[in-house]
């Protein structure tokens, strides 16, 4: 019964983090055409995933947006600011203006339009290495459990079962302070943060690999004498396509929350390299003397965690094209006539 | 259901998994604090310690002994207890003795169960506000799909995910007790003192850890929901005349009762240590605060104390959501 | 600017004893009562009195407790030899008698000191106060299971360098005698003009023997002072402390202890504690910290509301922001170098990032800037408010580098705006104008401490800051410019590894004279001697600022330590 038992919770856990993937329901590769059709079909993820490509250009373009606006994220103006009374900008609404586009950042007066979308680099930098990395061990990991012998799966089960009671903040505060200062600081932190918290994906792609393992098409290859790798490759990967694909749009947000808290408790990316967990940090206490402080790094922040999410949902529809369709059937008195489109404005949770 | 045999074995399997996972975590703990800097012994001792200070604080607290010395010093104290001097008498710390800590002398243990029913207060409260918030948001978007209310709540618990808890606690508390005067800013008061004023002091915590919660379990709960109501039987509901309210209420929303449940024990474990955030912000004395203070001036045996405590409660829950998971769903132990 | 208690505890012990003073002659008693009460402006017995703070009182043995001039919550409960002047501003910083009857009495060389105890004296449980119970406490802080304190005992008392405390060797310190229950005559092994400074700290607190618990006994110390503690909650996390019957006000002229009990609250986020005590609501109108400031942010708040601004205790205590130089350390050991820095430093833009000219003052002077330092104003290399890029690129030139310098700067990554991040950038980025290049060398706050202070591993340019263990010169620069206490094998101060003969002469000098005015002049001029050798720049001295509740009155702020004293606090 304990291994149903486990399997059935782990599949709880993708649910939640994939919602409408029914691990049983995803077929082999599906084809990347279909799989484009399919997303262009739905408008909200669309716009997600323009918001996303947008961000990502401005992250790699903020040099070029700074030289545009004359400014740079590290220069300091204090004539902008207000020293007698705590470094206040001096100005309406924080020292917006033609030279300062989103106006200074307190106690410095340096350009928040230049922090906020070089912070976007490192913020965005930080986040996506690390699920790289969280996603390579845990696949990796949950692969080789789920294939590997009984001795195997109990050993990388109570591995991963290690990491996820870890507690991350903890031991990234401890391991942020072994590594030598010059190491370069948004590197680590997103090491540490990809190289501690994997344990969650890893269950998921264990337990979604068992049951595709159970799977006729899978059982098959393995009858027909077929490799370990060449059924995790050809078999096994299009299927943990969806849910993996899924759970890493939602990775990416929270790895930028974390790398904010990490700032918060002293560990973060260090100044003068801008992030926006560190503005955010640096911030809060502002909230009432300069808001605009906080509202835009907080702002970038929900955006961002918003277009991924939809994103990451419209991707999970296109994949899994059976959840999709279920969720098409009308169930709403007047929506009916509207069957076709309904399924896309699901994908906006 | 394989019956009594299956679910003692399974209970078994999972204590014996749970056992070696703390140990191997007390080991790790222990190695990683090892070689975190910091001298021990001049922190302990004071900033301006002499030399000769220093080495007698280091035997006092046997830091002069090898890692693996200290570490069977820990294990012996878990398994048989530990006597230690305060200067002027010998005290008992009885088995499990995690240590004493560096820093006030006092028995981790002890530490422990002071500060674990106020995390454990704040993660259970919070744990029935996002409940509320998420499954409620869930069910709400699942019957307004595609409506305006839907996306009012799936942009409102987002943005709760979106931001950090100290930006989100801060505000909130500026709002409602500074500006609104609604409520008094939170301290924390003892339930067994006076269970009124321990919860009003905690709405605002169970809150801010909530909202970051919440929009995991409205997006499950929709999704979920959404599932049943495409399922048969349903139809057939609606076929026979049943009210959406009905099905909405009574049908479907028992579909996401499972999912919900196991989802909510493997987020209350990790919760414990998690919230170290919130306890600082609202000054909760909890787990996690004292947690990172320890680790900031390196007392290991609270750290090591810690987080097995926490590391006890992850498993713990996961295990309980497996089980909990399979009582609810019965088509899980059909399967 | 927030880190959420994360300093270590007894650095912070040490870091918050050194607080918030009274400078301003704006915040004297008279204006602030005249707010409060609206009128009736005598302060009245009774209430009870709120203190928010920050960092719990972990520490509560007064033989682990480091504080300058007997804390502020322990100098309820603990009364000592001496103690500070409880007064506004600059007489704050004299110290005055307090068990003893007067502040001691030495002989020829300033080698021995003699105390009498006032008549009546007694502990919370009304048994009498003796000598040997001074004594007795003094012993056991040098126990290692109760370290923690100052090292002047140690330092001081003669054969004291090796004694493990009264657990470990009952026959005591021979350097205090007690002749009989009233007096107490201390032994030095050389002279100390100073030595009545050093008995205002909770070390000269009584603590009977009998009622000894070691280590324990922090969770209930008895009491000598007007309090005493009723509850003491999660590790001094939160306390509570009523009247001590047994006090009198007869025997105590400093304390004057207005409410009936007091309600200490801590773990608290300081950016919480300021929005309560703005808010002021319920029991926060009578609330004060003894822990946090103002920070930039909520200052920018409190300015532009009247109500507020006037409930703000403005402070100075004896401290200083610095930059330091390792002069073993390539290219620092060209005082050419030193000098150039010391010119290229913006100290507006340092000021700015320490939270802006309400809460920093630049400094020129390594000596906080207060006479009772012996304070001579001095600026050997006038740099201006912004610093002077040309000097220094002309001394560079001098030096052999005239195509500018790439340096490392190495500071704390913790953020509490002395050593912090953001000071090291607004200094990288004031020294680019020079044409010297800055890398930043951040470390974790322990690493930081352990570095800094290891003559093996001392960067060359790092921020540094020094507090006073009491308002003089002595105790500042001693440590930093005192040849003979290069530690090489421990915690070392002298980070500019000053071994100079005429000023290890001269402080041996000053610490015979037992007229401390005297002592203060020749304290600011052999700082201004150090000073010309270029081995610091010193940066800034903070200014205190605390908001209090709406109904606290009889604000005192002294230059000792810079904050609200609880002592002298009413909330009726």
């Amino acid at each position: 019964m304990s291994e149903a038992v486990t399997k059935a919770a782990a599949e709880a856990v993708i649910a939640a983090q994939a919602p409408g993937t029914d691990p049983a329901s995803v077929p082999g590769a599906s084809g990347a055409r279909q799989f484009w059709r399919r997303l262009r079909a739905q408008r909200a993820a669309l716009v997600a995933a323009v918001v996303v490509a947008l961000l990502v250009l401005v992250a790699l373009a903020a040099p070029l947006l700074t030289a545009l606006e004359g400014q740079d994220p590290t220069t300091y103006h204090p004539s902008l600011i207000d020293s007698a009374r705590g470094g206040v900008p001096v100005g309406p609404l924080g020292g917006i203006g033609g030279d300062h586009w989103l106006g200074v950042e307190p106690q410095t007066g340096r350009d928040l339009f230049a922090r906020l979308v070089h912070g976007a680099r490192v913020s965005l930098g930080v986040a996506l290495a690390a699920t790289i990395i969280q996603i390579a061990i845990g696949v990796t990991l949950g692969i080789a459990a789920a294939l590997g012998s009984r001795w195997v799966d109990q050993l990388l089960s109570r591995i991963t079962d290690i990491f996820v009671a870890l507690p991350l903040m903890i031991m990234s505060l401890a391991l942020l302070a072994i590594v030598p200062a010059g190491f370069p600081r948004p590197v680590l932190v997103t090491l540490v943060i990809g190289l501690l918290s994997w344990g969650n994906i890893a269950k998921v792609v264990r337990a979604q690999t068992l049951t595709l393992k159970g799977l006729d098409h899978v059982s098959a290859a393995r009858l027909s004498g077929w490799g370990t790798w060449r059924i995790a490759r050809r078999e096994l990967l299009p299927g943990l396509a969806a849910p993996v694909i899924t759970y890493a749009a939602l990775l990416v947000p929270q790895n930028i929350t974390v790398e904010a808290a990490l700032s918060f408790l002293g560990v973060g990316v260090k100044p003068p390299t801008p992030s926006w967990g560190q503005m955010l940090t640096a911030a809060d206490v502002w909230y009432q003397a300069a808001p605009q402080y906080l509202l835009l790094p907080a702002g970038a922040l929900f955006v961002t965690v918003l277009a991924l999410t939809v994103l990451g949902d419209g991707v999970r529809t296109a994949l899994d094209p059976r959840a999709a369709s279920r969720l098409r059937v009308g169930t709403g008195r007047r929506r009916e006539h509207r069957a076709d489109t309904a399924g896309e404005k699901e994908t906006s949770s | 259901m394989s019956g009594f045999g299956g679910f003692g074995g399974f209970v078994l399997r999972r204590g014996i998994g749970t056992i070696l996972t703390l140990f191997a975590i007390s080991v790790i703990v222990y190695v990683v604090f090892y070689v975190t800097p910091g001298d021990v012994a001049q922190i302990t001792c004071g900033p301006r310690c002499s030399p000769a200070q220093v080495h007698q604080v280091a035997q006092q607290l046997r830091l002069d002994e090898p890692l693996y010395v200290r570490y069977w010093h820990f294990v012996e104290g878990l398994v048989a207890g530990q006597d230690y001097s305060t200067g002027t008498s010998v005290e008992h710390c009885p088995a499990p003795c995690l240590g004493l800590s560096y820093q006030s002398d006092q028995q981790v243990t002890r530490l422990i169960l002071t500060k674990l029913p106020v995390s454990l207060s704040l993660v259970l409260g919070a744990m029935v506000v996002w409940l509320i918030l998420g499954v409620g948001t869930g069910v709400l978007s699942a019957w307004r799909r595609g409506r305006l209310t839907e996306r009012v709540l799936t942009a409102v618990t987002l943005a709760g995910t979106a931001t950090p808890v100290f930006v989100i606690g801060l505000i909130l508390m500026i709002v409602v007790c500074g500006e609104l005067e609604l409520l008094p800013f939170p301290q924390y008061v003892n339930l067994t003192d006076d269970p009124e004023q321990w919860a009003w002091n905690l709405l605002l915590p169970w809150l801010s850890l909530a909202l970051i919660e919440a929009a995991s379990f409205a997006r499950l709960t929709r999704s979920s929901m959404l599932e049943t109501l495409a399922e048969d039987h349903i139809r057939t509901f609606r076929a026979y005349g049943v009210g959406e309210r009905s099905i909405i209420g009574r049908h479907a929303l028992r579909g996401a009762f499972a999912p919900v449940i196991a989802l909510n024990a493997n987020n209350f474990g990790s919760a414990v240590g998690g919230a170290v955030l919130t306890e600082t912000l609202f000054g909760l004395p909890g787990i996690g605060q004292e947690l990172v203070h320890a680790v900031n001036v390196v007392d290991l045996p609270v750290v090591v104390g810690m987080v097995l405590v926490i590391g006890f409660f992850v498993v713990l829950a996961n295990a309980v959501a497996d089980v909990l998971y399979a009582v609810a769903d019965r088509r899980v132990v059909l399967a | 600017m927030r880190q959420p208690s994360l300093t270590a505890r007894r650095v912070a012990a040490v870091s918050v004893s050194l607080v918030v003073a009274a400078g301003a002659a704006a915040c004297g008693p008279e204006d602030n009562d005249a707010k409060a009460s609206g009128g009736d402006s005598a302060p009245h017995q009774g209430g009870t009195l709120t203190i928010l703070n920050r960092n719990p009182q972990q520490d509560f043995d007064p033989a682990r407790l480091y504080t300058s001039g007997g804390g502020k919550v322990p100098t309820l409960v603990f009364r000592t030899l001496t103690t500070r002047n409880r007064e506004n501003g600059a007489p704050g910083t004299e110290v005055v008698p307090d068990l003893a009857t007067d502040t001691g009495r030495p002989n020829k060389d300033a080698t021995e000191w003699t105390y009498t105890l006032k008549e009546g004296l007694k502990y919370e449980d009304g048994t009498a106060i003796t000598s040997a119970d001074i004594k007795y406490g003094i012993e056991r802080s040098f126990a290692p299971e109760l370290s923690g304190g100052a090292p002047y005992l140690r330092d001081w008392l003669v054969g004291a360098a090796d004694y493990q405390g009264p657990y470990k060797d009952s026959k005591g310190l021979a350097a205090i005698e007690t002749p009989d229950s009233r007096t107490i005559v201390f032994h030095l092994n050389k002279p100390e003009g100073e030595f009545p400074y050093l008995a205002t700290q909770t070390q000269f607190a009584p603590v009977p023997k009998a009622k000894d618990t070691g280590t324990k006994y922090e969770e209930h110390p008895v009491s000598s002072g007007p309090y005493k503690v009723v509850k003491n909650e999660n590790d001094g996390e939160r306390l509570t402390l009523e009247r001590n019957t047994y006090w009198s006000a007869k025997t105590d002229a400093e304390r004057k202890a207005y409410p009936d009990k007091i309600d200490v609250r801590s773990g608290l986020d300081s950016s919480v504690i300021n929005q309560r005590l703005s808010a002021s609501q319920g029991a926060d109108a009578t609330a004060i910290t003894t822990d946090t400031n103002l920070g930039p942010a909520e200052l920018a708040k409190v300015s532009g509301d009247k109500e507020l601004a006037a409930r703000v205790g403005t402070g100075h205590f004896g401290y200083t922001d610095y930059i330091a130089f390792n002069p073993n350390v390539k290219p620092f050991d060209d005082i050419r170098v030193r000098q150039a820095i010391s010119y290229a430093v913006d100290r507006s833009s340092v000021v700015n990032a320490a939270g802006g000219s309400s809460l920093a003052e630049a400094a020129t002077t390594y000596l906080p800037n207060q006479k009772s330092f012996g304070y001579e104003p001095y600026d050997l290399f006038p740099a201006g408010s912004t610093g002077n890029a040309a000097k220094a690129r002309e001394l560079l030139k001098q030096a052999g580098h005239p195509n500018g310098l790439t340096i490392t700067l190495t500071h704390s990554n913790s953020q509490d705006f002395e050593t912090s991040p953001e000071i090291a950038t607004a200094i990288q980025d004031a020294l680019k104008k020079a044409g010297i290049t800055v890398k930043l060398q951040g470390l974790e706050d322990n690493d930081y401490s352990d570095t800094i202070h290891d003559v093996k591993t001392e960067p060359g340019f790092f921020l540094a800051h020094w507090g006073a263990d009491w308002p003089s010169g002595g105790p500042f620069l001693a440590p930093i410019f005192d040849g003979r206490q290069i530690v090489k094998d421990g915690a070392n101060f002298n980070t500019g590894f000053l071994n100079d003969k005429s000023v290890n002469a001269e402080i041996d000098a000053i610490n015979k004279l037992t007229d401390l005015d005297a002592a203060a002049k020749r304290w600011g001029a052999l700082d201004k001697k150090i000073g010309a050798q270029a081995l610091t720049v010193p940066l800034f001295h903070p200014v205190y600022k605390r908001l209090y509740g709406e109904d606290i009155r009889n604000i005192v702020i002294s230059d000792w330590d810079g904050v609200l004293d609880p002592s002298q606090v009413a909330v009726k």
